[in-house]
């Protein structure tokens, strides 16, 4: 279980600019297995959370437990998937996927395993030994995917990670992760500035304010599980879409 | 036609024009294609080319490789460490910005005409550019990637070893390919003041004794190990997945 608390940051200003109050105190209880969606718009502060739920970058104030520890860095019960891919270029799909499990110590036959396993499980089978700049942008983030999967975290930290990859390889990669993540039993937080993807994706949705950052609303998607592609059609995601789509446009309280 | 065959065609004109220009102009220290040709090929047969070359290849091999060696330790150093190159960045620029002919009078005075100047001569062209652009490969590793690396647990060594290096390897390649030509004209600049031993030694008796065919024939070997050199760095390192 993730439970933030009063969680709090600001970024010093540069060139004598005043300083950015980043996440203005944001609490937020994650269960495990379950899917939150944060949605905000652009430069609200979302990917700076979860940055911080990874430890890759400490809050100024707050707490933030991962099942009643504190988070001091980086650690192996959380796999980060990033927006821009982040995959070495110089490595073919193989090494990257493994090189979690390398960082880690794995000798190199368990990692080729396990690493093949989940090029398997994340439809690349056949693209082991091609290199980044010669796959698609939605091939690349699945080659992400499996990386994150790879060291076997209990949660993924997702950084709008389909936010460059065109609608088509888009749904197929929503379908799949649906899927995965059930098979997985993983938590997922999920990053995006997509009303539909948060619908389509989460369990629940924390609507996140403008800079700085605080939940604005907290909305449990009742929709059923599996999410079929006709999902859309459904009265309660056109009602749900509705809803937030009124709240990040100019409704006052979304501005609190 | 393929590229071979294009060079070649690319070569046989410039000859040509070379040929024709210098029979036109008829200026002494531009001789003709076929004098330099005819040049060359007693210096070949006299074994002149051959006893020389071997010597200026030695001095090229130890100069060219102790300023590998050591660009590439003060480059990752001070690439990894602010400080290092807030201390370093200044002589850098200045050493590169120098005219390299600089070094060779310093060079002699310190260690005569021996086979030290040579060496040293060759490691200091060489040297700065393989130091700053091995600094400029370490410093600019994308931070996307150091992130990445760091969410998966890895240490300062392992960015250094598994994402800092990797990424900078193009650029170092560059910056040998650029270094080892310097290193040839290290050691042509050398040997061409001590005037002892070595491809420069020749080209200054010949020079000295007004025979520009030779001159011209002796600096086409020169060129020609320059681009030998340059190539076979090249190949030795070729970025995989490059399209």
């Amino acid at each position: 279980m993730i439970d933030i608390r009063g969680c709090r940051k600001t970024f010093a200003g540069h060139d004598g600019q005043p300083p950015v109050p980043v996440i203005g105190g944001v609490d937020l209880t994650v269960a495990d297995h379950e899917f939150v969606c944060l949605l905000g718009p652009s430069g609200c502060g979302k990917t700076t959370l979860l940055r911080i739920l990874a430890g890759l970058i400490p809050a100024d104030a707050g707490e933030v437990l991962i099942d009643g520890r504190p988070v001091l860095g980086p650690g192996p019960d959380r796999g980060v998937v990033f927006q821009d891919f982040a995959l070495l270029p110089w490595a073919d799909v193989l090494q990257n996927v493994a090189f979690g499990l390398e960082l880690r110590g794995d000798p190199q036959e368990a990692r080729e395993t396990r690493a093949r396993a989940l090029i398997q499980a994340v439809g690349l089978a056949g693209f082991e030994h091609h290199y980044p700049r010669q796959l698609s942008g939605g091939m690349q983030q699945r080659v992400g995917l499996a990386r994150a999967l790879a060291v076997d975290p209990a949660t993924l930290l997702m950084d709008e990670p389909f936010g460059s990859i065109d609608a088509q390889a888009r749904r197929s990669l929503q379908d799949d992760l649906l899927r995965l993540q059930h098979q997985h039993r993983k938590t997922v937080v999920f990053v995006t500035h997509s009303v539909d993807e948060a619908v389509r994706l989460g369990d629940r949705i924390v609507l996140l304010t403008p800079r700085p950052a605080r939940v604005a609303e907290v909305i449990a998607v009742d929709l059923p599980r599996p999410r079929p592609p006709s999902l859309g059609r459904l009265a309660r995601f056109v009602e749900i879409k509705e809803h937030l789509w009124g709240r990040l446009m100019g409704d006052p309280e979304a501005r609190s | 036609m393929n590229t071979w065959q294009t060079r070649a065609v690319s070569l046989g004109l410039a000859i040509a024009a070379w040929e024709i220009g210098a029979r036109w102009a008829g200026a002494p220290f531009l001789p003709p294609a076929s004098a330099v040709a005819v040049a060359l090929a007693d210096l070949v047969a006299s074994g002149r080319i051959a006893g020389n070359l071997s010597l200026s290849l030695a001095s090229l091999a130890a100069g060219f490789l102790l300023a590998v060696v050591a660009g590439i330790a003060a480059g990752v150093v001070m690439g990894r460490y602010r400080t290092a190159a807030r201390l370093f960045d200044p002589y850098l620029n200045a050493l590169l910005a120098a005219p390299n002919l600089l070094f060779v009078p310093i060079l002699f005075t310190l260690f005569g005409a021996s086979r030290a100047t040579q060496v040293g001569a060759v490691f200091l062209h060489a040297v700065f550019v393989i130091t700053a652009t091995t600094q400029t490969g370490i410093r600019e590793a994308p931070h996307a990637l150091i992130e990445m690396a760091r969410s998966f647990g890895a240490t300062e060594r392992d960015l250094f070893w598994k994402v800092r290096l990797p990424e900078a390897q193009p650029m170092m390649l560059a910056g040998l390919r650029i270094g080892v030509l310097y290193a040839v004209k290290g050691m042509i600049n050398g040997e061409m003041f001590i005037a002892l031993t070595g491809l420069g030694a020749l080209i200054r008796t010949h020079g000295g004794r007004f025979e520009p065919a030779y001159v011209l024939a002796i600096i086409g070997v020169v060129i020609g190990v320059a681009v030998v050199c340059s190539a076979a760095l090249d190949r030795l390192y070729r970025r995989p997945g490059a399209a």
